[in-house]
């Protein structure tokens, strides 16, 4: 070992020299991509987005630190690809850890910042404020612009997102004028009247004229007025004013809601760190055998039958057609095929074969038997049939894998037990299964954590149904394993979208699936490879 | 393994075929494995011939399915539901294909010419950390990015803000999430790769007085290039496969990849488009299949090097 170490100093010792050219085009390449990052941290810094920041300028600081020193020239190389793990793998790994302690969900989707600053966009029509008659226009476009008179007998021309003209009567415009002194077309718009005029309040109730700070808008069909900021945030007092109703709102930085004294809410919260909250969540329903407790066992009895019995049918598989006539190799060619088709194609084919009461797997048992298994609807029945379909797709994996753990098998073996007497049910029971253990043993448990995982089955064969009863919102179905819950928490439509809750479940996912790839270490010599390989 | 030794284990087999006295119990066997073989070649391609029949079924419709489709009364009347998926405009089957090709083609070309550079870092030099950092990189593969969904959709949502090209809705920001969840594998095959490439290659060239640089690009690249395509071509059929981050980061119909269109059939009225979705299933598949077979050799020895189908 230590000589190759010695060896391995000298080989970066003896190398020549980079090129000029190249070390210029490594300088240029560092400024821009500087540049950049320092672009996107500042911007996204000032969103109050503080990981995500902190992490850009930690991969900056890595790859400056790497093309600047000389001595970690080996480095070099491996920074690319370490840059985008660390962006794009490792923090969002971090960041859901992070989630997983906030009560980030629908209704606190924004930092306090955004809140108060979104809130602050509002605009609400105060009674007795600036006061308008108004008339409406439109041009050809379709646009419409309002003639404002006010009290004191001022006029202003109005458009969207334009500051309000002044406009005299029986002047601006062309002719003729009506009896207020208001023209028929201004601008290239056209007076609306009557039917007209009545007809453009739908279109334009929602709408406010002039710039953000004096828009108008339509209260009444004679009447419009100025909006004004109905929220205002008082940061001295952390109180939170609605000016259309006069309510104080206070702000609770526990729960992330601004309360009102009657117990109301201000229509948008903010996200806070709730500490175990989310983790206390999933225990607790765990324990009362509610649905997650469900789930849980569902997910290990999938990831732990489904493996075995794909690696059961796929070694027997593989014993049955093993040999090297071209019959042989033609059938296992054969057998490849579903595992070679994209997963998710082959899990809709087979939820179309399954379709109850058309599907060709229950129209034929039905014209067959009278009866057929209710696959969709039964949850026995539903898990069957997704380990009916793993076993599809996954045997032939097993299968390919385990031809060739079989023919790394030195016949000796076999010669000897044949002098030694002992049958080829005994050969395979001592021999053949313990030593194709002992090679595939790791990828058993590569399958198991990926079975763990499997989210595609599960999300497309039933949708995670049959739903579980007395679950909504999102509901729960029966064959709904840990991840395709998760998912369902944070993205399924209609749900109120949990997401702290769902990053809380997807952390204790990571601890189960290290502690299983823990495992396989030790039973692979994975980590001697890494220690001793050249 | 030389072709001596090959030569007595073929003669060993023999003669242990030869010491075997015929009976009936061999006979039974024999009648079990054939009925076992015809059995699991049933359940193996009965749903891929039953796709191909629905795909030419004119009708196009669940029930009215057979084996041998009914009704149809010319050539053309066999291509009613590859007519409809290339024709119609709300499946627009080509563009989906156009997409999925360009998207899963860059990922697995950045993440080949990524890897393959710390791959041969981590293979040829020796240097502090790097028993640590090839553990972290071990560490990160094992967890599915499907896990960091939530974190996932707020970093593109956040970086289509400042970079338009690389947010929700953009081939831009799916692929980079593609390139980032796929390297850590990649390194590691790769590695296993480059590690049988004998070092002396390497050290005579430096003899030689080349650099590094010179070295990798001039002599190992081109060297370990058809291992580097096998890699690419893997990566990018599970790129192709991929659908869930491809249906949250992708909102707009015409930018859905393939896999996203093809689940769209299940969701509308699924027994009426079955047809339609058997066509457009086969026509994914085909390509994908041909290469797995094409493949296969390299396919086991990358997969017993540690690589799970994902």
């Amino acid at each position: 070992m230590a000589a190759i170490v010695g060896q391995a100093e000298n080989f970066g010792g003896f190398s020549a020299p980079a090129p000029k050219w190249s070390i210029a085009l490594q300088w240029l390449l560092l400024l821009v991509v500087d540049a950049f990052g320092i672009f996107l941290a500042v911007s996204i810094g000032q969103d109050g987005n503080w990981f995500f920041a902190i992490a850009i300028i930690l991969t900056l600081l890595l790859i400056n630190v790497v093309t600047l020193v000389p001595r970690l020239w080996p480095l070099k190389w491996v920074s690319p690809a370490l840059a985008l793990m660390i962006i794009l793998s490792v923090y969002p790994l971090l960041y859901t850890l992070y989630i997983a302690f906030t009560n980030y969900s629908d209704g606190h989707r924004f930092t306090k910042v955004e809140a108060v600053e979104l809130l602050g966009e509002r605009r609400y029509l105060p009674e007795g404020g600036t006061a308008y008659r108004w008339l409406v226009f439109q041009n050809e476009a379709g646009d419409y612009a309002l003639w404002l008179t006010d009290d004191a007998g001022e006029s202003f021309f109005a458009r969207p997102n334009t500051a309000l003209e002044a406009v005299t009567p029986n002047d601006s415009g062309s002719a003729p004028y009506n009896e207020d002194g208001v023209p028929a077309s201004i601008n290239g718009y056209t007076l609306l009247e009557g039917g007209a005029r009545f007809r453009a309040i739908n279109d334009i109730q929602d709408l406010t004229f002039g710039d953000a700070g004096n828009a108008v808008g339509i209260q009444s069909p004679q009447a419009a007025g100025v909006f004004e900021q109905q929220w205002v945030y008082d940061s001295a007092t952390d109180t939170l004013t609605d000016r259309a109703t006069n309510t104080v709102y206070s702000a609770n930085n526990v729960t992330g809601e601004f309360v009102a004294p009657d117990g109301n809410t201000a229509p948008i919260g903010f996200w806070v760190t709730v500490g175990f909250d989310n983790f206390a969540r999933i225990v607790s329903t765990t324990l009362s055998q509610g649905p997650l407790l469900r789930v849980v066992l569902w997910t290990i009895a999938f990831a732990l039958i489904g493996t075995l019995s794909s690696f059961g049918l796929g070694l027997v598989s593989a014993l049955v057609l093993n040999g090297s006539s071209f019959g042989m190799r033609l059938l296992r060619t054969l057998m490849i095929i579903p595992y070679a088709v994209p997963g998710l194609v082959s899990v809709l084919v087979w939820r179309g074969m399954l379709n109850a009461n058309i599907g060709v797997i229950p129209t034929t048992m039905e014209s067959l038997f009278g009866w057929a298994p209710p696959f969709s609807t039964d949850p026995g029945w539903a898990k069957f049939a997704i380990l009916l379909v793993n076993l599809w797709f996954a045997a032939p994996y097993f299968m390919l894998i385990a031809s060739g753990a079989l023919q790394s098998i030195s016949s000796d073996v076999y010669e000897a037990a044949d002098v030694d007497g002992a049958s080829r049910w005994t050969q395979f029971w001592r021999i053949t299964l313990p030593l194709v253990l002992v090679s595939l043993g790791p990828l058993l448990i590569a399958s198991i954590i990926f079975n763990f995982n499997n989210f595609f089955l599960m999300e497309a064969l039933f949708g995670g149904g049959p739903p579980m009863a007395g679950t909504s919102a999102p509901p729960v179905g029966h064959t709904d394993n840990l991840i395709s819950y998760t998912y369902r928490l944070a993205f399924a439509a209609g749900g109120t979208k949990d997401y702290g809750l769902a990053s809380a479940l997807g952390v204790i996912i990571f601890v189960i699936v290290g502690a299983l790839t823990l495992l396989q270490f030790r039973l692979t010599r994975t980590w001697e490879q890494v220690s001793e390989n050249v | 393994m030389s072709s001596s030794a090959v030569q007595s284990r073929t003669i060993a087999a023999q003669i242990g075929q030869s010491e075997k006295r015929p009976s009936s119990n061999d006979w039974l066997l024999k009648a079990i494995r054939v009925v076992f073989i015809v059995a699991l070649l049933l359940f193996a391609l009965f749903p891929i011939i039953w796709v191909i029949s629905a795909s030419f079924n004119p009708s196009g419709s669940m029930s009215s399915q057979t084996l041998i489709p009914q009704n149809v009364e010319s050539i053309g009347d066999l291509f009613t539901n590859y007519n409809r998926l290339f024709n119609d405009p709300q499946v627009p089957f080509w563009r989906w294909v156009g997409n999925s090709l360009f998207i899963s083609g860059l990922t697995s070309i950045i993440i080949v010419l990524v890897a393959a550079l710390s791959a041969y870092a981590f293979s040829r030099f020796r240097f502090r950390f790097r028993r640590n950092l090839l553990l972290g990189i071990f560490l990160v593969q094992v967890f599915p990015n499907i896990l960091a969904m939530v974190a996932i959709y707020l970093m593109v949502l956040q970086l289509g803000k400042y970079v338009p090209a690389l947010g929700l809705n953009t081939y831009g920001g799916l692929i980079m999430i593609y390139i980032g969840g796929g390297m850590a594998l990649n390194i590691w095959l790769m590695k296993g790769f480059f590690d049988t490439v004998p070092r002396e290659i390497d050290e005579s060239a430096m003899v030689d007085g080349a650099s590094t640089s010179q070295i990798y690009w001039q002599l190992i690249f081109p060297l370990v290039r058809p291992v580097l395509a096998v890699v690419g071509l893997l990566s990018f059929s599970g790129t192709l496969g991929d659908f869930l981050l491809a249906r949250v980061l992708i909102t707009d119909r015409e930018n859905w990849t393939l896999m996203v269109g093809l689940y769209s059939f299940v969701e509308g009225r699924f027994s009426d488009d079955w047809g339609v979705f058997a066509a457009g299933a086969l026509l994914a598949a085909i390509p994908i299949v041909a290469l797995y077979l094409f493949l296969q050799r390299y396919i086991v020895s990358g997969l017993t090097a540690g690589a799970v189908k994902g």
